[in-house]
């Protein structure tokens, strides 16, 4: 394919090596599939009970942190919107599609060097000029760093490891904190949330964060190229040679 | 196809099969029974699939038969919640609940060595367990209650114990509502048929006179209003035959998420 498009990005592409190996690019549509029906899920299920508590109790008349009423919608209003029935039996399989492919993608990255190579910024990129100038191209909707072929910018990279090993623990601990099964296995899972209505009360929070994630992660892939970055993912993003 | 008595034979067995693989390490790991691991019936699909993994994972876990978190009092919610089923409309239920339950009897029957009729003194004189645990709603909500009661598995033996062929329990109540439970949680310290809540008799909003507390599982196994305890091999043939009024209405039959 023949390209006229002259930015640097093509130009520099002599390589026929993938921009996203096949392990990424097979894992990362699967978790969106994943994480799609964990989302919406999850609404349903929050929607048929929609306040939030904090500590070990929490029940319709208990004092809520949040109350979506507060939002201006009723009870009855959220209730007919929300299918938990629908919602638990999504919620509790896209989380065993989401938590087998994530540990296959772990466990690929870590065999291939993929965290290693790509992943972990280089001491020369945790300086604090170089972070500070990051922030600033970030603020200037600069994106040369992003653009360069088969490297994440800095903070990409800082954000994927904080999402991969700090926030999905925290998503799949906080959830499994709600279940009496397996909160008699592990009681300490009530222990490090305090109580299971702060442990669902955290996992909401952590839901508005996912939210949050995913429109910045569109955005960066809207202002870089939505068709060629969305190709890449689906590709590989390979150049033909010639 | 929804109806699953005229489903094929041939392709529940392979989604039964296929469903099953999961749980297979589980099998051979404890070499114990089937039902510790999977459903009486499992769902179709990838759906069927995932409430192996979970029912697998969880009874695992649990295999110690741990108990679950007990609370102290100052934890306790008072008045506990009333959320669904209040009151049975059941004229039987009221002709009862008129009497003050003087002449209420739990037949417990089925596959035990000695059917009986219990009355609510009988259960009352069975040693006693008291309890403050988690009630937690598959909805979302949780309360904390003291929870006094009988051990199932006293009740049973005061039937002559569960014959060995015995692989569910199978509890009716006056509301329409009924589940069944597998030997696992039903032989656990904690599943109680309890008649008190906060040092006080069973409020009838909460059960009255007996309700049932499996605390690893959530409030839709928590059965209120108990009327008939029955033992049984097998859950065919007892409402839509997948194991309780929740599966059989496509809810997961393992409650414990």
């Amino acid at each position: 394919m023949e390209s006229s498009g002259s930015s640097f990005y093509l130009m520099e592409s002599v390589t026929t090596k993938p921009i996203h190996s096949w392990n990424v690019r097979i894992c990362h549509w699967i978790n969106v599939v994943a994480c799609g029906y964990l989302l919406v899920s999850g609404i349903h299920i929050f929607l048929d009970f929609p306040e939030l508590y904090w500590g070990n109790t929490g029940f319709r008349g208990h004092p809520a942190v949040f109350k979506l009423e507060q939002l201006g919608m009723s009870w009855e209003m959220a209730g007919s919107l929300g299918d938990r029935r629908w919602g638990r039996n999504y919620h509790f399989t896209f989380v065993w599609v989401f938590l087998i492919n994530g540990l296959i993608y772990v466990g690929w990255s870590l065999y291939t060097r993929h965290f290693k190579n790509r992943m972990v910024p280089r001491p020369d990129e945790l300086t604090k000029a170089h972070l500070a100038e990051e922030v600033r191209d970030q603020l200037r909707w600069n994106w040369r760093r992003v653009m360069e072929p088969g490297s994440y910018a800095t903070l990409q990279k800082v954000s994927y490891l904080l999402l991969i090993f700090v926030y999905v623990p925290f998503m799949i601990l906080s959830g499994v904190a709600q279940s009496p099964g397996f909160t008699a296995a592990m009681p300490w899972l009530l222990d490090i949330f305090g109580g299971r209505q702060s442990a669902r009360t955290l996992h909401s929070v952590g839901t508005v964060f996912f939210v949050v994630f995913v429109g910045v992660h569109l955005l960066e892939i809207a202002a870089t190229g939505f068709i060629k970055q969305v190709g890449a993912m689906v590709t590989g993003g390979g150049k033909k040679s010639g | 196809m929804d109806n699953p008595q005229l489903t094929p034979d041939r392709r529940i067995s392979r989604r039964k099969w296929l469903a099953s693989a999961p749980a297979l390490g589980g099998l051979l790991l404890t070499a114990c029974s089937r039902d510790q691991f999977m459903p009486p019936v499992v769902r179709g699909g990838l759906i069927g699939v995932a409430d192996v993994l979970t029912m697998s994972s969880n009874r695992l876990l649990l295999s110690g038969q741990q108990l679950a978190r007990e609370y102290t009092r100052a934890h306790i919610s008072d008045p506990f919640p009333v959320w669904n089923q209040r009151n049975p409309r059941n004229p039987e239920y009221q002709k009862h609940a008129a009497e003050g339950f003087k002449n209420y009897r739990v037949p417990v029957t089925g596959l035990v060595n000695k059917p009986v009729e219990l009355s609510l003194d009988q259960i009352r004189s069975i040693p006693a367990r008291t309890q403050i645990t988690a009630h937690v709603c598959e909805q979302g909500w949780s309360a904390i209650g003291e929870w006094t009661g009988a051990p199932l598995k006293l009740i049973l033996e005061a039937a002559g114990g569960v014959k060995p062929q015995g692989r569910y329990v199978v509890v009716d109540t006056w509301d329409r509502w009924y589940e069944g439970y597998d030997m696992f949680d039903v032989n656990h310290a904690q599943t109680m048929l309890a008649y008190g809540l906060n040092g006080k008799d069973l409020p009838r909003g909460n059960g009255e006179p007996l309700r049932l507390r499996v605390e690893r599982l959530c409030g839709y196994k928590q059965l209120k209003f108990v009327k008939s305890i029955q033992v049984v091999d097998s859950m065919l043939g007892i409402g839509k035959g997948t194991g309780g009024i929740n599966s059989d209405n496509d809810w997961h039959w393992y409650a414990g998420v």
